[in-house]
C-alpha cells in the first residue's frame, strides 16, 4: 500500500490544533509557531499532492484510500484527489498558512482558542476537497461551520454576533436539505460513492423527485458560493470577520460551494442542470444577476471591506456562469469543439474559483492592513494615500488589475474562459455577463484607485500613516506572485484543470 | 414459545442477575443510610457506581440468547441494550449528583438508592412483555421520579413540580391502564404475544375502529412518559422545579423506559403484516412526532432559564425518536436505539456542566453563563459539544444519530417527516446557540474561575469522549443495536 498522504494532510491540522489545545494559554509564542508551522507542514503537502497527482494524471482520481467506516450503511471513508481538487487543496494550505502567519503579529486576543479553530477550520475545508464519499463530504461541509462561527462571534467587528449567527443559520438551513438528498440518492443507487452514484444516475426516470434533490443540492451550494439570492450572509459575515477569517471565507469557503456544483450536482444531476439552465433558465439568470448586481452594489458601496465582500458575488457568479455554461452544452458533447466549449466553460469556473482565491485573499489581506492602522474604512476618508504609502499602494494596484481581469495577471484567463464557453452555448447570459467586467473596472479604478489612493494627501490625518511592515509583505508577496505567475503561465494549473474537466464531460451520460 | 417457562429458580436467578444486583445495591445503600458516619456516607456513590458496573457486566456476560423468564420477562438482546443503556445513564446520573447532594442534603443514601430502584424498573420495563408488569413497572418508575422531583423536602419549588408531575402522570397513567383494558377485553389475554396473534386472527371480523382508541390510550400514556407534546406539559414545571441532578435524570431515564416499550408495544402488537394496524398507526405516531418537534423547538425559543430551555429541548428529541418509532422498520428501530444511546450521553454530558455552573454560580439563567470559557473552560467546551450534538452538526452522537433517524423516514417515504425534522433541526440551532453565545462571546460578568469537583469532571470526560467517539465512529455499538432491532422482524 502507498503511503497515505492525503490522510496525513488532512490530519496534520488536527494534529496541530490538538498540540495547539495542550499548550499552556500564556505561552502565546510557542502557540502562534505551532500553529503557523502546522499550517505550513499542510502547505508542503498540498504541493507535494499536486505534482503527485500531476505525475499519475489529473484525469482521474488518484491517491485514492478506501477504508470501511460505517460498514452496515455502507459509508466509507474515501478520499481522493484529481485535477480539480490538487490545486483547490494547495490553495487551501496557502491561504490558511499566510493567514495564521499574518494573525501571529495581529490577532492579540485569545490566541490559544484562535489558532485551534483555525486549524479546524483548515481539516473541514481540506476534508471537502477530498472527500469521495457523500456522507464524509458532508460531515467535512458542515465540520467548518462552527470555528467559523466562532472565529467571526469572537474576533470580529462591531456586529459580529448578528454576523456570525446569520452565517452559521444561513449555511446549515441550506446544507440540511443536501443531507436527505443525500439519503434519497443513497436509496436510489445503493452507494455513497459521488463516482459511482453519478454512473448510476439517481432518479433517472423520475424528473420531478430528481429536480427536487438536485435543488436540495444546488441551493446547499449557492448559498455557499453566494448566488444572488442566497447572498445576503456574505456581506454581513465578510465585513464583520477579522482579517484573516474575512481571507479563508472569501478565498476559500465560497470555493466549497462552487466545487460541490462542479464534482457533485452537475454529474449527479446533468438533465436537471440543463433543463434549469436552458429550458427554464433560472440557473444563468441567477448568475448574471449575481455579477451584474454584485458589481453594481461596489460602485454604491463606501466601506472598502462591503465593498470586496460585494466584489465575491460578482465574482463567484462568473464561476456559476461558467459551469452553467458546460450544463447547457450537455447532452450534445460529442462534436469536438462542443466539448471543448463546455470544458472551456468548466476551466474557466475553476480558473477563477482559485484566480479569486489568491486576488481576493490578498484584497481582504489589504484591506485589514490599512484598517489596522486608520481604524476606518470608510473610503471618503482617505484620498492621496499613494505618495503616503507607495509600497501598498504598488500591492494593491497589481491586486486590482487582476481583479478587473486584466491581461497578464490571473483574472483575466478565468473570465476569457468562462466567456468562451457562455458565448457558445448561453450567449445571451455573456453579453450581459460581461456588463459586469465594464463595472468592476469601474469600481476598481473609480473608488479604490481614484479615491484612495489618488487626490490630494489629508497631511493631518494621514501624514504619519507607516507603510507595510515586513510580515505584511511577506504575507501578500505570495499571492502576487501567484497572480502574475499564473498570468502570464496559467499552463499548469489549467493542464491540471482541463484534464479533470474533460474526464468529467465525458463521463457524463 | 411457552415451553420453557419452567425453569428453576437458579436459571431465573441467573437470568435476572443484574436485576438482583442492583436491587440488592439499593437495600445496602438504605442500610448504610442508617450509619450516620461521615466515612460512611462518603463512599455511598462508590458503593452505587460498583453496582451498577457490577450489573453491566452482568448484563454483558447474559450475551444475546433469547429467553422467556417467569412468563412475563423476554430476555433479548433488545432487552441487554435497553439494560446496558440503563446501567451507563445511571452511573454517570450518580456522577453528576454526588456534589449536589453533598451541598443540599443530608440524606444522600435515599436518592442513590431511588436511581438504583429507578434503574431496576427501566430494565425490566425493556424486557417485559405483559400488561400487568408492564403497568406495575411502569407505575413504580413514575412513583420514583416523583419523589426524586421532591426530593429536596423543605424546597416549595421542588414539591410543586412534584406534585404537578404526579397528578399529570397519575391521570395518564390511568389512561393508559384504561387502554390496556380494552385489549384484555378485546383479546382475553395480558400478554402481548398473544394479545399480537389474536388481533391477528380477528382482524377480518372487527372494524379497525375498534384498535384506533386503544392505541389513542396506549400512546397517551407513553407519550406523558417520553415527554412528547401534546402530553408534555408537565415536563417544563418539573424540569425546572426538581433538583437540578433529577432534572438530568427526568430528562433521559424516562424516556428510555417510555421508547422501550414504546417499540414493544408498536412492533409486537401491531406489527407492519398487520395491515389494521400498520394504517392506523403511521397517522398517529407522524402526528405526534411532528407535533413534539414544532411544540418543543418553538416553545424553546423563548426561554431564559437553562433548564426550562433543556426541559422544551427534550421534548423536541422526543419527537425526533419518534420519527423512528413511526417509521418501523429495522432501520426505524436501529435509529431509535442509536438516538437513545446518543440522547442519553449528550443530555447527562450537557447536564453534567449546568450542575457543575449552578453548584458555583447557583444560578439557572442562560444570562448568567456569561464569559464561562473563561471561568471553567472544560465546562464550556463539554456544554457547548453536547448542544451541537443535540442539534445536530456532524461530528457528534446526535448528528448520526439524525442520519438514521432521518435516512429511515426516507427509506419508508415519509419524505415530509424528514424534512420537518431538518427544519426543527435548524430551528434548534437558535436557542442552542444563545447558551454558546453566552459562553463564548458574550463579555464576562464575574471574573472568578469555577472549580469542578472531581466527579463532575469524570463525567464530563466521559461523556465528551463518547459523545465524540460514538459521533465518529458509531460502528462501536451500531452491530449490537441492529441485530437487537431485528429481533422484531425476525418472524
Amino acid at each position: 500500500m502507498n503511503f497515505p498522504i492525503l490522510s496525513v494532510t488532512l490530519f496534520t491540522p488536527l494534529v496541530g490544533a490538538l498540540l495547539v489545545l495542550i499548550i499552556p494559554r500564556e505561552d502565546e509564542k510557542t502557540i502562534r509557531r505551532i500553529g503557523t508551522a502546522f499550517a505550513f507542514i499542510t502547505l508542503v503537502q498540498g504541493a507535494l499532492i499536486w505534482w503527485l497527482v500531476a505525475q499519475q494524471g489529473a484525469e482521474t482520481m488518484q491517491l485514492t484510500e478506501r477504508y470501511a467506516w460505517i460498514p452496515s450503511f455502507h459509508i466509507w471513508y474515501e478520499v481522493a484527489a484529481d485535477g480539480l481538487s490538487a490545486p483547490m487543496i494547495f490553495l487551501t494550505g496557502l491561504l490558511t498558512t499566510l493567514s495564521l502567519f499574518y494573525s501571529s503579529y495581529v490577532i492579540k486576543l485569545r490566541v490559544k482558542e484562535y489558532f485551534f479553530l483555525f486549524l479546524l477550520l483548515e481539516l473541514g475545508m481540506m476534508g471537502v476537497f477530498m472527500a469521495l464519499d457523500l456522507v464524509l463530504f458532508y460531515l467535512f461541509w458542515e465540520i467548518g461551520l462552527v470555528p467559523m462561527f466562532l472565529l467571526i462571534g469572537v474576533w470580529g467587528g462591531k456586529r459580529r454576533e448578528y454576523a456570525a449567527i446569520k452565517f452559521f443559520l444561513y449555511t446549515l438551513a441550506g446544507s440540511v436539505f443536501m443531507l436527505l438528498a443525500i439519503l434519497s440518492v443513497y436509496f436510489q443507487t445503493g452507494t455513497f460513492n459521488i463516482l459511482e452514484a453519478a454512473k448510476a444516475q439517481p432518479f433517472a426516470h423520475n424528473f420531478t423527485w430528481a429536480s427536487m434533490a438536485f435543488w436540495a443540492f444546488f441551493i446547499a451550494f449557492a448559498i455557499k458560493v453566494p448566488s444572488f439570492p442566497f447572498h445576503t450572509w456574505l456581506p454581513d459575515a465578510h465585513t464583520e470577520a477579522p482579517t484573516a477569517g474575512s481571507v479563508i471565507l472569501a478565498g476559500i469557503l465560497l470555493k466549497l460551494g462552487a466545487y460541490g456544483l462542479i464534482r457533485i450536482a452537475l454529474p449527479l444531476f446533468p438533465q436537471q442542470f440543463h433543463y434549469y439552465v436552458v429550458d427554464v433558465p433560472i440557473i444563468p439568470v441567477l448568475a448574471v444577476i449575481s455579477i451584474v448586481y454584485g458589481a453594481l452594489v461596489c460602485m454604491a458601496q463606501w466601506d472598502l471591506k462591503r465593498l470586496i465582500a460585494y466584489s465575491s458575488v460578482a465574482h463567484m457568479g462568473y464561476v456559476t456562469l461558467g459551469i452553467a455554461s458546460a450544463a447547457a452544452g450537455y447532452p450534445n458533447l460529442q462534436p469536438e469543439n462542443a466539448l471543448s466549449a463546455a470544458a472551456s466553460g468548466l476551466n474557466g469556473a475553476a480558473m477563477q474559483m482559485f484566480a479569486h482565491g489568491l486576488i481576493t485573499g490578498a484584497l481582504f489581506f489589504l484591506v485589514g492592513i490599512i484598517y489596522e492602522r486608520a481604524h476606518t474604512r470608510e473610503i471618503k476618508a482617505f484620498g492621496g494615500l499613494a505618495s503616503q504609502v507607495p509600497y501598498y499602494y504598488g500591492i494593491t494596484m497589481v491586486t486590482g488589475f487582476a481583479s478587473l481581469g486584466l491581461p497578464g495577471l490571473a483574472g483575466f484567463w478565468s473570465e476569457l474562459f468562462v466567456f468562451r464557453g457562455t458565448v457558445y452555448f448561453i450567449p445571451v447570459a455573456a453579453f450581459i455577463g460581461v456588463l459586469g467586467m465594464v463595472f468592476t473596472a469601474g469600481y476598481i479604478l473609480w473608488k479604490i484607485v481614484q479615491y484612495v489612493f489618488l487626490g490630494t494627501l489629508d497631511k493631518e490625518r494621514w501624514g504619519q500613516l507607516p507603510d507595510m511592515t515586513w510580515w505584511e509583505k511577506v504575507t501578500l508577496w505570495p499571492l502576487v506572485l501567484g497572480m502574475v505567475f499564473l498570468g502570464f503561465y496559467p499552463t499548469p494549473l489549467l493542464q491540471m484543470f482541463n484534464a479533470a474537466m474533460t474526464t468529467l464531460l465525458r463521463a457524463l451520460p | 414459545m411457552y415451553g420453557d417457562t419452567l425453569l428453576n429458580w437458579g436459571a431465573i436467578a441467573w437470568y435476572l442477575s443484574p436485576e438482583l444486583i442492583v436491587l440488592a445495591t439499593a437495600l445496602l445503600l438504605l442500610g448504610l443510610d442508617l450509619v450516620e458516619h461521615q466515612r460512611v456516607q462518603h463512599w455511598l456513590p462508590y458503593v452505587s457506581l460498583a453496582g451498577l458496573t457490577l450489573a453491566l457486566v452482568a448484563t454483558v456476560t447474559l450475551g444475546q440468547q433469547t429467553e422467556r423468564v417467569l412468563a412475563v420477562f423476554q430476555l433479548d438482546l433488545f432487552a441487554v441494550c435497553i439494560k446496558a443503556i440503563t446501567w451507563v445513564t445511571m452511573a454517570l446520573l450518580v456522577l453528576v449528583s454526588e456534589d449536589y447532594l453533598r451541598a443540599h442534603t443530608d440524606q444522600p443514601a435515599l436518592f442513590y438508592a431511588l436511581l438504583l430502584l429507578a434503574a431496576l424498573s427501566i430494565s425490566l420495563l425493556g424486557a417485559a412483555t405483559e400488561l400487568i408488569t408492564i403497568f406495575l413497572l411502569f407505575d413504580l418508575l413514575s412513583i420514583l421520579s416523583y419523589l426524586l422531583t421532591g426530593y429536596l423536602r423543605h424546597d416549595q419549588y421542588g414539591t410543586e413540580a412534584a406534585f404537578k408531575y404526579f397528578i399529570y402522570g397519575a391521570t395518564l397513567s390511568a389512561v393508559m391502564l384504561y387502554g390496556f383494558s380494552w385489549l384484555y377485553g378485546l383479546t382475553g389475554s395480558t400478554d402481548l404475544l398473544w394479545i399480537a396473534a389474536s388481533l391477528r386472527m380477528i382482524e377480518q371480523f372487527i372494524s379497525p375502529l375498534a384498535l384506533v382508541p386503544i392505541l389513542i390510550l396506549i400512546l397517551a400514556g407513553l407519550a406523558y412518559k417520553v415527554a412528547a407534546a401534546p402530553f408534555h406539559h408537565w415536563a417544563p414545571d418539573a424540569y425546572e422545579g426538581a433538583p437540578t441532578p433529577v432534572t438530568a435524570f427526568l430528562s433521559v431515564a424516562p424516556k428510555i423506559a417510555g421508547f422501550a416499550l414504546l417499540l414493544r408495544v408498536v412492533l409486537v402488537l401491531f406489527p407492519s403484516a398487520l395491515t389494521l394496524g400498520s394504517d392506523l398507526r403511521w397517522p398517529l405516531l407522524t402526528f405526534l412526532s411532528a407535533f413534539a418537534m414544532v411544540v418543543g423547538n418553538l416553545a424553546a425559543l423563548g426561554q431564559e432559564n437553562i433548564k426550562r430551555l433543556m426541559a422544551y429541548s427534550s421534548i423536541a428529541q422526543a419527537g425526533y425518536i419518534l420519527i423512528g418509532v413511526a417509521v418501523a422498520t429495522s432501520r426505524g428501530v436501529t435509529a431509535v436505539l442509536f438516538y437513545l444511546v446518543a440522547y442519553a450521553l449528550t443530555n447527562l454530558g450537557a447536564f453534567a456542566a449546568i450542575i457543575a455552573f449552578a453548584n458555583q454560580t447557583g444560578s439557572e439563567l442562560i444570562a448568567s453563563y456569561a464569559g464561562g470559557h473563561k471561568r471553567a473552560a472544560l465546562l464550556a467546551a463539554v456544554l457547548t459539544i453536547c448542544l451541537l450534538s443535540l442539534a445536530g452538526i456532524p461530528g457528534t452522537a446526535g448528528f448520526m444519530g439524525k442520519l438514521w433517524l432521518f435516512s429511515a423516514a426516507i427509506e419508508s417515504g415519509l419524505v415530509w417527516l424528514a424534512v420537518l425534522g431538518v427544519i426543527n433541526s435548524v430551528i434548534s440551532v437558535g436557542y442552542y446557540w444563545k447558551v454558546i453565545q453566552a459562553l463564548y462571546l458574550a463579555p464576562m460578568i464575574r471574573e472568578d474561575k469555577l472549580e469542578t469537583p472531581p466527579l463532575l469532571k469524570i463525567a464530563l470526560g466521559l461523556t465528551l469522549g463518547a459523545v465524540l467517539l460514538v459521533g465518529l465512529f458509531p460502528s462501536l455499538v451500531l452491530p449490537w443495536l441492529e441485530s437487537a432491532a431485528q429481533l422484531f422482524f425476525a418472524g
